[in-house]
């Protein structure tokens, strides 16, 4: 896997999404998890996000 | 956002949903962020019944809507409705009637794999029924996310991983 997206095979969709811009390194430690790991990561990113959304509007 | 916790609550009250939108794709292993859950619901009495009761005690209110606007999520104005855009106490949530490029609830059920969230069995929007959703959708926000899914469901295949 580890080669697979560190490079990927010219013409694959893994050429594109990394020529587009996509960490592919990323999908090594989201694949690795469960989807109830999965779930608790979203929810912990979201409730990030709503802090320091929060923080810069109060800073305005 | 309590998605784990949500999952549990439909699934307790026997509510019939798939999680599709962003939340889906974090399920099927995409690092993208999401700040609402998005559902599809099947549109039967029995249904639409079991939502609006697993709902209420979480004070479902439209989201953007002034607040002195009368709204009751109940079965009926489920019924009367399709797509739900809504702030409740678990969060933002989004229940809708049929996803763009898909269809209704049986077709997207069918695009559809099983995924254990928290212990609880449930429907997740495959990563081929993600894309062909967001092709369909076609905003901006949604091309913006093809290259990582199709990147995405190419690595699946060719590892193995789910």
């Amino acid at each position: 896997m580890l080669d697979l997206v560190t490079n990927p095979p010219p013409g694959s969709e893994l050429a594109r999404a990394k020529e587009f811009g996509v960490d592919l390194t990323l999908f090594i430690s989201t694949l690795r998890r469960t989807p109830t790991e999965r779930a608790r990561s979203l929810s912990e990113g979201s409730r990030i996000f709503k802090i320091a959304k929060q923080t810069l509007l109060n800073e305005r | 956002m309590k998605l784990e916790e949500t999952i549990r609550i439909l699934y307790d009250a026997g509510v019939e949903f798939v999680v599709i939108g962003g939340a889906a794709m974090g399920l099927q292993g995409s690092a993208h962020l999401t700040r609402d859950i998005d559902f599809c619901y099947a549109r039967t009495a029995k249904n639409m019944d079991r939502l609006a009761k697993a709902l209420e005690p979480f004070h479902p209110v439209l989201r953007g809507a002034p607040p002195d606007l009368p709204f009751r999520f109940d079965a009926k104005t489920i019924g009367n409705g399709l797509n739900f855009t809504m702030t409740t106490d678990l969060g933002d949530l989004d229940f809708l009637g049929e996803v763009s490029g898909l269809g209704p609830f049986q077709d997207v059920l069918a695009a559809s794999d099983m995924k254990s969230v928290g212990g609880v069995e449930c429907r997740v929007l495959s990563l081929e029924g993600l894309i062909k959703s967001k092709i369909a959708a076609g905003r901006p926000r949604d091309l913006y996310v093809l290259p990582e899914l199709r990147g995405l469901n190419e690595v699946k295949k060719k590892t193995g991983l789910e």
